[in-house]
């Protein structure tokens, strides 16, 4: 184990236990760090009803032409589906977009974890203002908004005022705070629900919490230890080929002031944070909730399915120690990282209203 | 009075002496010379070159729709040719999309004065929201992976990698070389002693232009433009009242420029000069356009709202619009006099348009091929 492997042994203890774990799940949650799901968060209701429809809305983006869904794709786990994320029109992204489940309980948000997880509102103004995702300019957003008299009653309800950029901004986090995972089977099972594991799972869990060192990372109630960490887990292999998205790339490392940022190869993670060499390569642990709607997987998006994620930590690399799985392990993994996974969101896009002529000196 | 042909240059001195005294002393029209060009962004044939493919590359916008030249045309000169220009996509411009021809010579750029260099001028215009929407830092990257810009850049300016600043440099410095060839253009050929150059209708018009209609009075010098600001009375555009796409783009220049409460809630118009200066007295003002190549930058006025020269010149001889502060009177201009002016004006357009051909654009590479 090198300097930068994750520590499993300090979970060794876990192992030790597997035996009792399948004892029931509530001694399961004591002994392995596992909890089910964070409460739900208080929802403003009216904020949240007009978030959802301007998540969903194109007059958002700087040119028209996408919207917050256009990559948070609730048929395609709040995700784009792709591997790299396409991104704002003439651009191409280089990270995956992830799904949106339970955003409102994360530590940290972004990839490179550039941003605090307690603030929805700046994530959403940085996915609506910078040049790589909507590229708006927040008062002309404010304009186009006030030119929709439904909107303008729905801001007055929601807030007692017009639309404004902090307002549209946070009238989206409202709304993202209710992305939550419904019906996973292994929050059932955290909650009393012994039958809800199938046994593979059940082998799954153990193995997770066990001898794969999973747990280590993905424990807790978000099944994120809300860290960042370079496992290894490698860059698209398309980001060497592709020019855009090798632009959208150097250029956000510029914005960041990264050092030496025209001569970066590979994506540095949270480097372009801390500029802490340390921190070359370190990716924010993505929470498993619902990671069977959330393909592909990783940074990069570079493993289509868990079954190779699994394979990944399996075969180990410079950063982490291989760990010598069977293939029926493997298996029994990936049962149980489904049964993470709840019901698939529903959410027809909303009818929006049109513009209108507005009544000079009326508002 | 009328000069014959045969003492032209004799009585066009006799002419532009006149118009100035009644006009007070203001310089008289003359050919241009060479463009002024800043000791801070010197001219050179490589620059120039590298700037003609930047105006047309749509790397230089947000969603690489918009280069310069979606705007500024060089086969409808140098504009768009309609009233409005195009906006953003998904947004509508506000104003006539000004010719290039001749922009070397303003000393402010915009309709209302808000850039004082080319060089600012072009960064305003690729950066506006509701024009070229680009980010900076974005344009510079795409620059930076054009390994035959990367050359370019560092040949024309000395670093290592293209610097966005620099792209403007070289883009103004192209447009330092659109301009008017005297040779082409019949009043400065009369000027270069060729009294033959006008016609009589348009040696009629000059006249009427440096007297009785008063043109020279703003209209003066070598542009033809005293670079000056007047609320001339232009009706607002009958777009801002029949299209949202409009309102927004009208409501989002009064909020971000800094107006009153008052201006924003109850703007139905362009305001002009006063977005820069906030003095009342600057509503609705728009600086003197030049008058050269009129021939080939209809329509006219900052909202392009009026359509031919007849029109203009009509505009003028009816005493301007509603409201207008420039002190213009009606001319009572005979029909004949109109059309006179009309040739006149004509006349300080050259014979042909400037076109110019849009150029091939190198390709983007992978940072595989950048310089080692």
């Amino acid at each position: 184990m090198t300097d930068r492997q994750i520590p499993f042994a300090r979970l060794a203890f876990a192992a030790g236990c597997a035996a009792t774990i399948l004892a029931g799940a509530a001694v399961a949650q004591d002994m392995q760090g596992f909890a089910p799901l964070p409460d739900a968060p208080e929802i403003n209701e009216v904020r949240a009803a007009l978030g959802e429809m301007l998540f969903f809305d194109t007059r958002l983006s700087g040119d028209t032409a996408n919207s917050c869904a256009t990559c948070h794709d609730p048929a395609r786990g709040w995700g784009d589906g792709a591997a790299m994320s396409t991104g704002y029109t003439g651009v191409e992204y280089f990270r995956n977009a992830p799904g949106l489940f339970n955003v409102a309980d994360r530590n940290y948000l972004m990839w490179d974890g550039r941003l605090d997880g307690a603030d929805l509102g700046t994530l959403v103004r940085d996915m609506l203002t910078e040049s790589h995702t909507m590229h708006m300019d927040s008062r002309l957003a404010q304009e186009r908004l006030k030119q929709v008299p439904e909107y303008m009653a729905m801001f007055e309800e929601a807030y007692g005022a017009e639309p404004y950029g902090g307002r549209i901004y946070g009238a989206i986090a409202e709304y993202i705070k209710t992305i939550r995972t419904e019906n996973a089977p292994f929050d059932a099972y955290l909650r009393g629900d012994a039958a809800a594991l199938s046994e593979s799972a059940a082998r799954g869990m153990e193995l997770f919490a066990g001898e794969a060192g999973c747990a280590a990372c993905h424990g807790g109630a978000m099944l994120s230890d809300g860290g960042l960490h370079a496992t290894g887990a490698p860059d698209h292999p398309e980001l060497q080929e592709n020019a855009d998205r090798q632009i959208t790339m150097l250029r956000h490392f510029a914005t960041m002031g990264t050092p030496n940022y025209m001569n970066l190869r590979e994506d540095v993670g949270q480097y372009v944070v801390t500029k802490d060499d340390a921190d070359i390569g370190k990716f924010v642990t993505p929470s498993l909730w619902d990671v069977g709607q959330t393909a592909p997987y990783m940074h990069s998006g570079v493993f289509p399915t868990l079954a190779e994620v699994v394979a990944f930590y399996d075969a180990g690399n410079d950063a982490i120690a291989p760990l010598g799985l069977s293939e029926a392990q493997e298996a029994d993994l990936v049962a149980f990282l489904e049964s993470l996974t709840g019901d698939a969101p529903e959410i027809p896009d909303p009818d929006l209203p049109d513009y209108a002529l507005r009544v000079v000196g009326e508002n | 009075m009328h000069a014959s042909s045969t003492t032209a240059l004799a009585a066009l001195a006799l002419l532009l002496s006149g118009a100035a005294s009644a006009q007070d002393a203001v310089p008289p029209l003359a050919t241009l010379e060479p463009p002024p060009v800043p000791v801070d962004n010197p001219m050179s044939p490589d620059k120039v070159a590298l700037g003609e493919k930047l105006f047309w590359d749509g790397r230089l916008s947000g969603n690489w729709s918009m280069p310069c030249s979606a705007c500024h045309l060089p086969d409808v000169g140098w504009g768009t040719g309609g009233a409005i220009s195009f906006g953003y996509p998904g947004t509508q411009h506000w104003r006539n999309s000004q010719t290039i021809l001749n922009s070397a010579y303003y000393n402010k750029l915009f309709w209302e004065g808000s850039k004082t260099s080319l060089e600012a001028q072009a960064k305003g215009a690729a950066g506006g929201a509701v024009a070229g929407n680009g980010d900076g830092s974005m344009m510079e990257m795409r620059l930076r992976f054009v390994p035959e810009y990367v050359a370019a850049f560092k040949d024309v300016f000395g670093t290592e990698w293209p610097h966005s600043e620099q792209a403007w440099e070289a883009i103004s410095a192209y447009q330092r070389t659109i301009v008017t060839d005297a040779t082409m253009v019949p009043f400065d050929r009369l000027l270069a002693g060729d009294e033959t150059a006008l016609s009589d209708g348009a040696k009629r018009g000059l006249d009427l232009f440096n007297g009785k209609a008063g043109c020279i009075a703003c209209h003066n010098g070598a542009l033809a433009s005293d670079q000056r600001f007047y609320n001339i009375g232009v009706p607002a555009a009958a777009e801002f009242g029949e299209d949202p796409l409009y309102q927004i783009t009208l409501r989002w220049e009064l909020y971000q420029k800094g107006g009153s409460e008052e201006d924003y809630r109850t703007g139905a118009d362009d305001l002009g000069l006063y977005h820069q200066t906030k003095r009342p007295r600057d509503k609705h003002k728009f600086r003197t356009p030049s008058l050269r190549e009129l021939r080939w930058t209809g329509p006219y006025m900052h909202n392009g709202s009026v359509e031919t020269l007849a029109d203009v010149v009509a505009f003028y001889d009816g005493g301007g619009g509603a409201g207008q502060t420039a002190g213009l009177e009606p001319l009572a201009l005979s029909p004949e006099e109109q059309a006179d002016l009309v040739t006149f004006l004509e006349a300080l357009s050259m014979d042909e348009p400037l076109i110019r051909e849009e150029p091939e654009l190198p390709e983007t590479a992978t940072w595989a091929e950048f310089p080692r």
